[in-house]
């Protein structure tokens, strides 16, 4: 390859389209009150001045985007491992970024980017919550270079060496490298995109039907006479049929709405395998490609509900290491619409091995009491409460707290019965969730620590809670045996002690 | 390769982090937590009389007796709570790991190996520095949820803590 990047070099040159427009969305973001104003007043303000007043300002953006343009330079510093990113027209910044410190290169495109033909490459390292280094403008070969020469600096003496004898077999290898193994097709999408996201549509529904409730009481109210006289019955025929009608509507709405964001989102979806890491690359207009060190990997989540079974699809969901101490930022890697045969590829390649239940612990009863106590007692018991002493109208709604009972027990019933946690040597698996089902895989190693919590009242019951702390977030098991939980601590603090395992 | 054996673990026979005995922080802290109750408090009562001072009209009967109820039953079991939470507050270090317990109602034990500590710091506050008593606080990747403080070690004996942790993060890099 005969790129060389020892020596600074500057973007592609078509980069100054980029920085042009990106400057150019950045004054009108900031002056849009402005333009807002003269978009109002356009009959008044003389032509000539805009013109003139709009070609100097456009000159100016590009000047300045020429500038930047000239001022940014990168390169690899081969000797201290570091890469170092100069930028800045007046206040210069040098960026050194060590090799072995970088987390991740993404190589993105925005829709700009798209119509001018370049890609931008994101260097994330583990440490702050900015991207460190960004490039806006570079070609999607010399990206690929790049990203390749920053993840493998060990290599990098070897490479060169490689390289020099010959320049196909790179290509090749190159070539070999990108090429998928999984590509979710585009039938798969839709299918994800129809059967997710159900608690979205389901509230959208329930806000439509109470509105429409509320209206339908309203009209009822004012003309009492006209129903009773008119007769109630083709007017409820009507009013049902219309209602019908409109859940259909709406139930079509969000689900179309559903496939086209997932279908734009995850457009094109290929995982690709290069020397033991995943390369992912997605979406329809801004192209978004990651990739995954399986070292780094914290936590992986399968979900999936009913349907989705019935379909043969899954969604899986990949958390790695949080950057600083106390940040939130939690990189997630979504992969939607897997098959089966996928998900064990793609979790053999993250563990090795595909994830095994071998011990099953089950929560107590006392946690389905406990939950419904919450979720249907207490609001209940508010509900009461306040009909009773301070507004009496609410009990004309007394209607709703049965049906609201039935659906609430439901969801805390399936959640109870789907939680669970299977405990193997390798591998600790947390399921949950009432409709989607997920289940959280970690590997022992990845804990940070460990909480046990026993309300006393439960010591006589030998049950308790365990919390397992990693770096991608936390893991929580409640009201399960707690002497199996205190075993298993056990052993997992002794796993992560006698050994120098990796986290990360 | 020689040495490599892979015998089955038995997990009875493991150290068991439930049967360490902890050390209960030292009994100065109840008084560091005592002096800053009765601050809190003393700004619950003082507020009310003022107010009282400024805007008498606001004050009726009834109000100051429901104050008069419910600040006192409210600064009795703040410090009824307080002293017990200070009781229940132990850690213990053992060879790889650090452990501390609290909580009142729960009993929560956290459990840090030593290989995962991120960085240790020591705090100084004033009151407590009056007393000569530090807070020491754990760090790991885990996030907030996953760090330790320990407040109410001697100055001396946090100052030693900190050497030992330190040291041992050093041994595993």
């Amino acid at each position: 390859m005969g790129a060389d990047f020892s020596q600074p070099q500057r973007q592609s040159s078509v980069g100054i389209m980029v920085m042009f427009f990106y400057t150019l969305q950045q004054f009108a973001r900031a002056l849009w009150p402005m333009i807002v104003i003269w978009v109002f007043k356009f009959e008044e303000i003389n032509k000539l001045y805009l013109t003139i007043g709009i070609i100097t300002v456009f000159i100016g953006i590009g000047f300045v985007s020429y500038l930047k343009y000239l001022n940014f330079t990168f390169f690899l510093d081969a000797e201290n491992e570091e890469f170092i990113i100069t930028d800045g027209v007046f206040n210069k910044t040098k960026t050194a970024i060590q090799l072995r410190k970088i987390q991740q290169v993404n190589i993105n495109q925005s829709f700009i980017q798209k119509l001018i033909g370049v890609y931008e490459l994101d260097v994330d390292t583990a440490g702050s919550n900015k991207k460190e280094g960004a490039i806006k403008a570079i070609s999607h070969e010399l990206a690929l270079e790049l990203k390749f020469r920053l993840l493998e600096n060990e290599a990098i003496k070897s490479e060169i060496a490689i390289e020099e004898t010959s320049l196909e077999e790179t290509e090749q290898k190159l070539f070999e490298a990108v090429h998928p193994f999984i590509k979710i097709s585009f039938f798969s999408l839709l299918k994800v995109g129809v059967t997710s996201n159900y608690g979205r549509t389901i509230a959208l529904l329930v806000i439509f039907f109470s509105t429409i409730y509320e209206n339908f009481q309203n009209f009822g109210d004012e003309s009492n006479v006209y129903k009773e006289k008119v007769g109630s019955y083709i007017d409820k025929n009507l009013v049902l049929q219309t209602i019908l009608i409109s859940i259909a509507f709406l139930f079509g709405i969000v689900l179309v709405i559903n496939v086209i964001r997932i279908v734009f989102k995850y457009y094109n979806y290929k995982i690709a395998r290069q020397k033991g890491s995943l390369l992912l690359s997605f979406g329809l207009l801004n192209t978004k490609s990651t990739i995954i060190k399986p070292e780094k990997v914290q936590i992986t989540t399968v979900k999936r509900n009913y349907f989705q079974k019935k379909l043969g699809i899954l969604e899986l969901k990949i958390k790695q290491a949080t950057g600083g101490e106390k940040e939130e930022r939690k990189s997630i890697i979504e992969i939607p619409g897997c098959s089966e045969t996928e998900r064990d590829s793609i979790l053999k390649l993250l563990f090795h091995k595909i994830p095994e239940k071998r011990l099953t612990l089950k929560p107590n009863f006392r946690k389905l009491v406990f939950s419904v106590f919450l979720s249907i007692g207490l609001p209940l018991l508010g509900f009461l409460g306040i009909g009773y002493w301070f507004e009496p109208l609410f009990f004309e709604y007394s209607y709703v707290m049965p049906i609201y009972a039935v659906i609430i027990g439901l969801i805390q019933y399936f959640k109870f019965i789907n939680n669970r946690l299977f405990i193997h040597d390798n591998f600790i698996i947390k399921q949950s969730g009432a409709w989607d089902i997920s289940s959280d895989i970690i590997e022992p190693s990845k804990i940070q620590a460990i909480t046990t919590s026993q309300l006393y009242w439960h010591k006589k019951l030998n049950i308790g809670s365990i919390t397992l702390h990693t770096a991608g977030g936390n893991i929580t098991f409640q009201l399960g045996n707690y002497s199996i939980l205190k075993q298993q601590a056990n052993l997992w603090l002794y796993k992560i002690e006698t050994s120098d395992s990796n986290w990360m | 390769m020689k040495n490599f054996t892979n015998e089955t673990i038995d997990t009875s026979q493991l150290p068991k982090f439930e049967e360490v005995t902890f050390t209960n922080l030292h009994p100065k802290y109840i008084r560091v937590v005592l002096i800053n109750l009765v601050r809190i408090i003393a700004i619950v009562v003082l507020v009310p009389i003022l107010l009282s001072m400024l805007k008498p009209e606001l004050f009726s009967a009834r109000v100051w007796l429901i104050l008069g109820i419910v600040i006192p039953v409210f600064s009795i079991l703040l410090v009824v709570f307080s002293i017990i939470g200070c009781k229940k507050k132990g850690f213990a270090f053992r060879e790889h790991d650090v452990l501390f317990k609290h909580g009142i109602i729960a009993t929560n034990t956290i459990v840090i190996p030593y290989n995962r500590v991120q960085h240790v710091a020591l705090h100084e506050e004033l009151i407590s520095r009056y007393f000569g008593l530090a807070k020491i606080e754990i760090f790991t990747a885990g996030g907030s949820s996953s760090d330790i403080e320990i407040p109410g070690i001697e100055k001396e004996q946090a100052e030693n803590i900190k050497q030992l942790l330190m040291g041992k993060i050093q041994k595993q890099l």
